[in-house]
Formats: C-alpha cells, sequence, structure tokens
C-alpha cells in the first residue's frame, strides 16, 4: 500500500515536471513583445509598476518611462517645445526653435516652432496644437493646468509657426513669475489638437478627459507605444520622426527599441544591470565602484570618482515648527549641528554626494551657476559642518533646554523632546540618514524615533502637516531654480494650503522671506539676485526650518557597456548631461549610442 | 527527577544540541567582558569595511622602524602588473599606442612597461573603446606610475609660514612592528553598512534574540499550559469557550496578527518586553490544545479520581496529579517556542518591525539592514553569513535538544 502510494506520488511529480517544462519551453519560443538584444535598450530603476495609462494631463499616471514633467522633462513619447540642459543650464530647441520675451516687462513671450516638426500621424504640429494643449490643460483642471494658471494668462497663434504667450502680470504690469513660463518651456507636453478633440468627444465631460487611458496616442516623440503588461514596457522607434530632419537631430535615435523591466526591487534591478540585462541603471547602488574594481564589470558612472554623479538636490529633514519643542529653534538648530553628516555621505550615500565641508550648507546646490549666487563669506558664521555634540549641548543648556526629571531627555518649556522622524519605507539611503540623525540626537538628550510606513502614508502626512520630523527633497537642477528650492523652504503662504505639495511643509512663516521671494520671481538684475539669495540663505541657517542632509543627485545614472557604448560622460566634450539618456537634453545620447565592437 | 536529568544528558541529540545553545549563551556573556565597546557605536566610515586588524596611519609613522634587509614584495614592475592588465596593455598600445605588432611580441614585460610609459596618453583618441575600459586604463596608469616610483617617501610637516619642511623619510626597508602600535582595531567580521563592528553588534543581538526567545516561550508556554490544563481537566462550558478562543486564534495567521500589533504599537514602544510579549501572546495556541488533549485523557485515570474522591482542590488536582504527566511535553514545547520566538523576531525586523535601529540590535535588524545595503550583492559577506549562522545554530540546537527529549520521553521511540 504505501509502496503504490510511493509509486503514484512519483508519477504525479513526474507528470507535472514534464507538463510545466513543456509549457515553459513553448513560452520561451514566443514570448510576447519581445526584442533583439542589440536593437533594445534597457533601462532600470524608473518604472515599478503596471503602467496604467498614456494620457499626459492624468491626475494619478504611473507611466514614468513615458510620461515625467519634471526639472528636465522625459521626451521619448511626448515633446516639449524645448529641452532643458542642467550641465550649462540653457533650453535647447525641440518642438520650439526659438522663444524671446516682447518686452522688458515680460508680459507677453513669442516661440517659434519648428517648421520640420510633425506628429506621429503624418500631420504637420502647427501653433494651434500649442494653444490647444494649453487650453485643455485648463478646460480640464489638470494639475499642470491649474499650477500654470497663475502665471499664464492665455496662449495664441500668431500663425501656424508662432505662439504667442500672454503672461499673468501685476499691478505693475510686470509679469508675476517669469521663470514659471521658461519652465513651462520644457515642461509642457505638446499635445494634438485633432486628438484632443476626438478624446473630448468621448469623454462625458472636460474633467473626465483626466481620466481617458489615451492608448491610441498622437505623439511628436522619436519612440511609440509597442508592448505592456506587468512585466516590462517597451517602446519601439518611429522611423517616420520628424526629428532625423536636418534642423532637428539629423538622424534617428540608435536603439530602436526601449524596454525597461519592472523589476520586484532594487536587488532584481541590480543583479540584472551586473550581468549586463539592463544598460542604463537609475537606481542607487552602495559601493557602485566594487563593479568595477572588483567585479570588473564593463560599469561606469558619469564621474570616475567619488560622488560618481551630479549632486543637484538637497534632501533635507523638515521640522514640523507648529510641534511643541520644534517651534524653539535652539531645539532644531541642535539636532542640525549634532547630525553626522560625514557618517550619512560615508554609509547611507556610501560617498555618492559632495561633503558639507567640501560644499558649505545653503539653499543652493553644488553647481557652480547657482554656488556664484550669493556672498560666501557673509554665510560662513552661519554654517554648521556637524557632529558637534558639544557645540549642541551647549546650545540647548544655555537656553535653558534642560532634563529636569532625570530620564537621560531633555524638555523645553515643560515638554519632552521626543519626536517621530518619518520617511518611506524601502527607501534605503534615507531610512539610514534618519537613524544616523536618530543616534546623533539622542546623544544630546533628545529622543528621535524612526518610522518608516508606505510612501503613500508619508505623502498624506508631509501634504497635511502631519508629522513632527520628516525627510524630503526639493527640486534640483532646473531653469527656475534656486529660486524654486528656496521657495520650497521657506515660503510661508504655502502652509496655508490645505493640501500642500509645494513646499514649506512644516509650516514655517517669516514675513522677510516671502516679501524676497515675491520679489525674486521677477529680478533679473545679479547683483539684487546674490544680494537677495544671500539674505534668504542667513534666514535659512539661522532658524532652521529644515537643513540639508546630503547631496544628491536628480537620477542616479550607471551605465553597463555590454551592448551600448557612447554615453556621456563626464569632461568627453558632448556637453549632455546625465539624465539616463531620457531627459531634457539628455535625450541626445541616444543619437550618439553605438553597438559593442564583439 | 535526578534519574530523569540523567537520563536526558544520556542522550547523545540533546547533548549536541546542548553544547551549541550553551556554547552559543556563554559567548554572548563572555565576549562583553573582553570587548567593552558599544555595539552599535559606528566605527568605521563608510559601508561594509571588510574583516583584518585596522592599524593607524600615523602610528605606523610614529612609532619606532625596524629596518629589516628584506625585499620588498615590489620586485619589479613588470612582475607586479596582473597578466589580464598586461594584456590590455599591449592590445591598447597597438590599436592606440602606435607600437607596432612586432615590436609589441618581442617586448618581454618589462619593456611593455617602458612603451606604456612611453606612449600610453589617456587623451588620445580611443575610437571603439568603451567608456568604462578608458577609465580602467587611466586607472591603471596611475598605479603603475605609483609602482614606477621608487624614491622614498619624504614626510613633511607645515611650518608658521604654512610651507612644508621636510622631517624625515621613509625607505622601502623600513618595518614597523604591530605590537608597538596602540591605535588598532581587529574587526574579526567587519563593519556593517553603518559601519558598526559586526562581531560586537552580532554578539549583542545574539543576546538580545535569546532574550526575545525566551521571554516569547515562557509567555506562551505559561498561557498555553494554563488554558489547556484548566480547560481539559474541567470541561463543559468552560472548554468550550476556551477552545473556541483557541480555534480563534488558531484560524487567524499569527504573523497577520504580529504585524499588525507591532505596527500599531510604534517603534519607540517597540522594546525587547514588549516585541516578546507580544510574539508569546500570538503563539500559545498549539501548546494549549496539546496540553488539553493530553489532559483529557488523564483525567479519568484512577489516581485523579481517588484524589477527587479525597477531596483534593483543583489546583492541587491539577498541579499535582496532571501537570507531573505532562511536564516532559511542556518542556519540549517550551524549547520549540523559544526557536520560534527568535525567528518571528528575525521576521518581524526583517519587515522593519523590529525594535529602534539606534536602541538595540536584534538578529533581525542586522539581516534587514545587510539586505537593504544589498550586501548579498555586493560581496560583503560579513554582513549577513555570521547573523544567517547564529539563527541557523541556535534553532538548529534547540530543535536538536527537543528531538534528545522525545527520544528520552517517547515511549514510543525509546531504544
Amino acid at each position: 500500500m504505501k509502496q503504490r502510494t510511493m509509486k503514484l506520488v512519483a508519477a504525479f511529480a513526474a507528470a507535472c515536471m514534464a507538463a510545466t517544462s513543456f509549457s515553459a519551453s513553448a513560452f520561451a519560443a514566443e514570448v510576447e513583445g519581445s526584442t533583439p538584444r542589440n536593437e533594445t535598450l534597457y533601462f532600470a530603476g524608473q518604472q515599478w509598476g503596471t503602467i496604467n495609462d498614456w494620457n499626459p494631463m492624468s491626475a494619478n499616471s504611473n507611466n514614468a518611462m513615458a510620461i515625467q514633467q519634471k526639472d528636465s522633462t522625459r521626451t521619448l513619447i511626448y515633446e516639449t517645445l524645448f529641452m532643458y540642459n542642467l550641465l550649462d543650464n540653457q533650453l535647447y530647441p525641440l518642438l520650439g526653435s526659438e522663444w524671446s520675451w516682447d518686452d522688458e516687462k515680460m508680459s507677453a513671450m513669442t516661440v517659434k516652432l519648428n517648421p520640420d516638426a510633425h506628429w506621429s500621424d503624418g500631420t504637420p504640429l502647427t501653433a494651434a496644437d500649442v494653444v490647444a494643449t494649453f487650453d485643455y490643460n485648463v478646460k480640464c483642471q489638470s494639475s499642470y493646468g491649474v499650477e500654470m494658471t497663475a502665471y499664464i494668462a492665455s496662449m495664441e497663434a500668431v500663425d501656424d509657426q508662432t505662439v504667442s504667450i500672454k503672461s499673468v502680470v501685476g499691478e505693475d504690469g510686470v509679469a508675476v513669475n517669469q521663470l514659471m513660463i521658461q519652465q513651462m518651456l520644457q515642461k509642457m507636453y505638446i499635445m494634438q489638437k485633432a486628438y484632443l478633440e476626438t478624446v473630448e468627444g468621448r469623454c462625458e465631460s472636460a474633467e473626465d478627459m483626466k481620466l481617458d487611458k489615451m492608448d491610441d496616442l498622437v505623439a511628436t516623440g522619436p519612440y511609440k507605444p509597442y508592448y505592456d503588461d506587468d512585466q516590462k514596457v517597451v517602446f519601439v522607434r518611429d522611423d517616420n520622426y520628424w526629428g532625423q530632419a536636418e534642423s532637428m537631430w539629423g538622424s534617428l535615435p540608435a536603439p530602436k527599441f526601449i524596454a525597461h523591466t519592472i523589476f520586484g526591487g532594487n536587488d532584481a534591478g541590480l543583479t540584472a544591470f551586473k550581468q549586463g540585462e539592463v544598460d542604463v541603471s537609475q537606481q542607487f547602488n552602495t559601493d557602485v565602484q566594487k563593479m568595477w574594481e572588483e567585479e570588473d564589470l564593463p560599469v561606469t558612472t558619469y564621474i570616475d570618482e567619488a560622488p560618481y554623479n551630479l549632486a543637484s538636490t538637497i534632501p533635507s529633514c523638515w521640522f514640523n515648527v507648529e510641534v511643541p519643542g520644534l517651534d524653539r529653534v535652539e531645539v532644531r538648530k541642535a539636532i542640525a549641528m549634532a547630525t553626522d553628516y560625514d557618517q550619512i555621505l560615508a554609509s547611507a550615500m556610501s560617498n555618492q554626494s559632495p561633503s558639507f565641508s567640501d560644499v558649505p550648507r545653503t539653499m543652493m546646490n553644488p553647481s557652480d551657476p547657482e554656488q556664484a549666487l550669493f556672498d560666501h563669506d557673509a554665510l560662513v558664521d552661519l554654517q554648521w559642518t556637524g557632529n558637534d555634540i558639544d557645540g549642541a549641548n551647549a546650545l540647548l543648556d544655555e537656553a535653558g533646554i534642560v532634563d529636569t526629571d532625570g530620564d537621560g531627555i531633555r524638555e523645553a518649556d515643560g515638554v519632552k523632546l521626543s519626536f517621530k522622524a518619518e520617511c518611506p519605507s524601502g527607501w534605503t539611503d534615507w531610512n539610514a540618514s534618519l537613524e544616523i540623525v536618530a543616534a546623533s540626537a539622542k546623544e544630546i538628550g533628545i529622543e528621535i524615533e524612526t518610522y518608516f510606513p508606505e510612501a503613500s502614508v508619508w505623502t498624506d502626512d508631509y501634504t497635511t502637516g502631519n508629522f513632527e520630523i520628516m525627510m524630503n527633497s526639493v527640486t534640483g537642477a532646473s531653469i527656475t531654480n534656486p529660486f524654486y528650492r528656496c521657495k520650497q523652504f521657506l515660503y510661508g503662504p504655502y502652509a496655508d494650503n490645505e493640501i500642500n505639495y509645494q513646499g514649506n511643509y512644516g509650516h514655517y512663516r517669516n514675513a522677510e522671506a516671502d516679501e524676497i521671494l515675491d520679489k525674486l520671481a521677477v529680478e533679473t538684475d545679479e547683483a539684487t539676485l546674490k544680494e537677495y539669495y544671500t539674505r534668504l540663505n542667513e534666514i535659512y541657517l539661522t532658524d532652521v526650518p529644515s537643513f540639508g542632509l546630503m547631496y544628491r543627485p536628480d537620477m542616479f545614472y550607471t551605465v553597463n557597456e555590454t551592448v551600448w557604448t557612447g554615453y556621456p560622460m563626464q569632461d568627453d566634450g558632448s556637453n549632455i548631461p546625465p539624465t539616463d539618456c531620457t531627459d531634457g537634453y539628455g535625450i541626445a545620447a541616444l543619437y550618439n549610442l553605438e553597438l559593442v565592437e564583439e | 527527577m535526578k534519574n530523569t536529568i540523567k537520563n536526558v544528558f544520556h542522550s547523545p541529540k540533546f547533548v549536541m544540541g546542548f553544547i551549541i545553545f550553551f556554547g552559543i549563551l556563554v559567548f554572548t556573556i563572555v565576549y562583553p567582558w573582553f570587548v567593552v565597546a558599544d555595539p552599535l557605536d559606528m566605527v568605521g566610515q563608510g559601508n561594509f569595511f571588510k574583516p583584518g586588524t585596522y592599524i593607524s596611519v600615523r602610528d605606523t609613522v610614529e612609532t619606532k622602524h625596524y629596518v629589516l634587509n628584506i625585499t620588498a614584495k615590489a620586485g619589479n614592475v613588470g612582475d607586479r602588473i596582473e597578466a589580464d592588465d598586461k594584456a590590455d596593455m599591449r592590445d591598447w598600445l597597438v590599436k592606440y599606442g602606435g607600437v607596432s605588432q612586432e615590436t609589441m611580441d618581442a617586448a618581454d614585460d618589462n619593456e611593455l612597461v617602458a612603451l606604456w610609459v612611453e606612449n600610453y596618453d589617456p587623451k588620445a583618441k580611443q575610437k571603439g573603446l568603451l567608456a568604462s575600459k578608458k577609465k580602467a586604463f587611466v586607472r591603471l596608469n596611475t598605479e603603475i606610475e605609483k609602482l614606477m616610483k621608487d624614491a622614498d617617501l619624504i614626510l613633511a610637516e607645515q611650518n608658521e609660514d604654512g610651507e612644508l619642511e621636510s622631517t624625515g623619510t621613509i625607505t622601502s626597508k623600513e618595518y614597523v612592528n604591530t605590537k608597538d602600535i596602540d591605535n588598532k582595531r581587529t574587526l574579526v567580521l567587519g563593519t556593517d553598512n553603518f559601519g558598526r563592528d559586526v562581531l560586537t553588534e552580532l554578539v549583542a543581538a545574539t543576546k538580545n534574540s535569546l532574550r526575545i526567545g525566551l521571554l516569547a516561550g515562557t509567555v506562551a508556554t505559561l498561557i498555553g499550559l494554563l488554558l489547556g490544563l484548566l480547560s481539559g481537566y474541567i470541561g463543559g462550558v468552560f472548554d468550550n469557550v476556551i477552545i473556541f478562543i483557541t480555534n480563534l486564534f488558531t484560524v487567524i495567521p499569527s504573523f497577520v496578527l504580529l504585524i499588525l500589533i507591532t505596527y500599531s504599537v510604534g517603534q519607540n514602544a517597540r522594546g525587547l518586553t514588549l516585541m516578546s510579549v507580544v510574539i508569546g501572546l500570538t503563539s500559545w495556541t498549539w501548546t494549549c490544545r496539546s496540553v488539553r488533549s493530553q489532559v483529557i485523557s488523564l483525567r479519568n485515570r484512577d489516581h485523579v479520581n481517588l484524589s477527587k474522591l479525597s477531596g483534593h482542590s483543583l489546583m492541587r488536582i491539577v498541579l499535582t496529579d496532571i501537570l507531573p504527566y505532562v511536564a516532559s511535553y511542556v518542556v519540549m514545547a517550551f524549547i520549540l517556542q523559544i526557536s520560534s520566538g527568535i525567528l518571528s523576531e528575525a521576521q518581524l525586523s526583517m519587515l522593519g518591525l523590529g525594535p529602534s535601529t539606534t536602541k538595540t540590535a536584534t538578529l533581525g535588524q542586522m539581516m534587514n539592514w545587510a539586505t537593504m545595503y544589498s550586501a548579498h550583492l555586493n560581496g560583503s559577506w560579513w554582513a549577513y553569513i555570521p547573523v544567517v549562522m547564529v539563527i541557523a545554530l541556535i534553532s538548529f540546537s534547540l530543535n536538536l535538544m527537543n528531538t534528545g527529549l522525545d527520544q528520552v520521553f517517547n515511549p514510543q521511540l525509546r531504544d
């Protein structure tokens, strides 16, 4: 009996194995959406879930590989008028060939379009399309449309190739924020008028347009959708792409396919990258140099030595200044002074960040143009380099913030200094950074508990001010910066928003800072700019509404040259930024790629 | 009792398990006598420093130097470059350095180096060469330049005017005795992602995990035993109620319950004690069920009935007439509970729901951070393999002890 059972089990197991191996081999023969390796450029670290739509106006699109409107906008599928290059802080022509202000008050801007530009359906791009894009964004109340109505009054087509953009102006007739209009040039995805009308026709209301999937999209970009499921997303080159005209790139991008496997996590992405199954990785890798130093892989980063990437943003620790205890500037400053930044840089960031002794802390990123915008000497006395336990202790003692009940934790105005510091779980370097902040705070008698919820919980918490200490980043390199970054750090009116995505998450108030920021939006004189930025940084360093924990690149950029080569590198003379061959002027890299010779 | 213990220690399996477990326990107690450093102190500034002894560079310069007539490992430069690199250098020189294939074929290693120094130019047009390779050549070149330097190293100090003044030289024959050096630290298992000494942390973590296991096991066993004894012996409605609750806890996956509870109490409250109590509170059910069924079979035995007839109290009957019969089982269950308590903590901490990282070290926390910083992918074995080994050894030894006990107490398995 027993033996018979065993035999049956064995037979069943054998049958199962045969069945699975058969189906596996049958499956492998024709995997849907598979593309030849030497025609495909593989990415990692950009797309983390099954894509849900192709709609640039959507409120909840997760199609990061196609739709990414930010400081350097991704132009693989949809295109913008201009491309931003963070290396020289300039706008480069794409759909638009030139732009200029009509007058000194910047009340209107004229944009000329590239006459060669046409849509994927073959029809030419006209000024009417640009105008329709703006109008529909406003009409359907897309978040970008809503944001832009504060700065752009209207757009008009002067002729087929010319668009006139009217600024929202203040009482003095000057544009309220000329920088945001320049930003639009590289941020707003241009959509086809005829297509938008089709979409409007099939939606019940204009607002419903935000929910349309737009699977049948018409765009101008070099790629179009090819295949997507829960495993990957693939784009195919549009061989009829207008950009092959001499007025633009003069050729088609080298890879025929752009593919992004949807990895389960960083580990899976890293493993694939090391094996050469991924070409360009946006992931943060611990000890990235080990890949070439010890493992001898054909892997490299933009810069050969630490910090390996161009840092452009400042992930910061934000205090909710309305929380008792944190409303005391001494407490905020003491935590900031005690924090061991060198340890954060070396361990949490794996040395992939310039240190605060190389680039003393301000609201400016480490790039030369931004560092030139303030008076360094004026700030020296206000800056701290960290790990100053004695200094922090002295500061607290002096302010009368001491431990009165002998539990090892200080009290301020009768409130025990015990706080919760929050950032999303799985954001490794951030998690580790907050742990180091907590460890340092412990040494000065302040208790900090780390709390790593899901990203959505963290977003809810910081947008509604429901936190004590929180870690969040600010915008990096952009045409609007450092102005916009300073605003994110300090601008009081942001705190009035019921749901505040924009900045000043800790509800800090300073009338002088608000006034300077309002003036800065339209100021173009360099000396005045410098004066304003110096003063703003003084306020920031004195009141410590938040403090930077590290400098960090907007995007990590690590390439594996197993299949493709010719990636932009520092000092290669190409002036192409390391934005992963997809964003802003970084997309120019796609035209320089070559296959590795066997 | 004495006899039972003697029997137990005659079981080779039990003894083996006991030795391992006791060994780990003793190590966690003895180690801190010798290494007093704070296990959570971030000594290394960087991720995953490899195991070894770290000696202060300044001390090696300032301490007494001995001259030993040993040829430094150096030898000639040609021998010190790796074969792969030499092949690459030859390729480069032929392709981009304008050296003919014949010259290259004729050149030996030292001539190769000479040719390299003469012809290598990082700015040369290197068409078709991978960027990663180009950069590798630059690094290799720096390496060779360093090897080529046979001059003595000059030590210098800055004088008052900020100029450098030579204070001495170091030749390649000068050595230091490591015993002379005060500032050194042996990191037997290197450092982790925060730069903490892994061995010291591991010992502290093992101690904490054992504590969690013991406490969780005690809580679980006590609850299970008490409810099992009472419900089995009293029976009736009381039994129904208890078994209803037990079933309720059995069908709710205890791990989910564990996650929910630990998540809701917050990290500051999640100290070792609370963690253990929570783990204990969610894992008593099967002890309860087995004790109950054993008690049911015991409660109608003659000696129990005799006790009842003699008018003994409920507590006395349960404690003196029933408990001794299930005691061996309870001890075995307790051992398994310890093991599962340790594993539960490790699982929870892996999910980031363990105690606070800056306050306590636990095995699960160490695993969690090692994985987050992909120690398993970048070759930093010292950050996670010892942890896995300790977890495995603890549960292996406990299970071994359990099997040994089973052999002693279970009549069916007795030889």
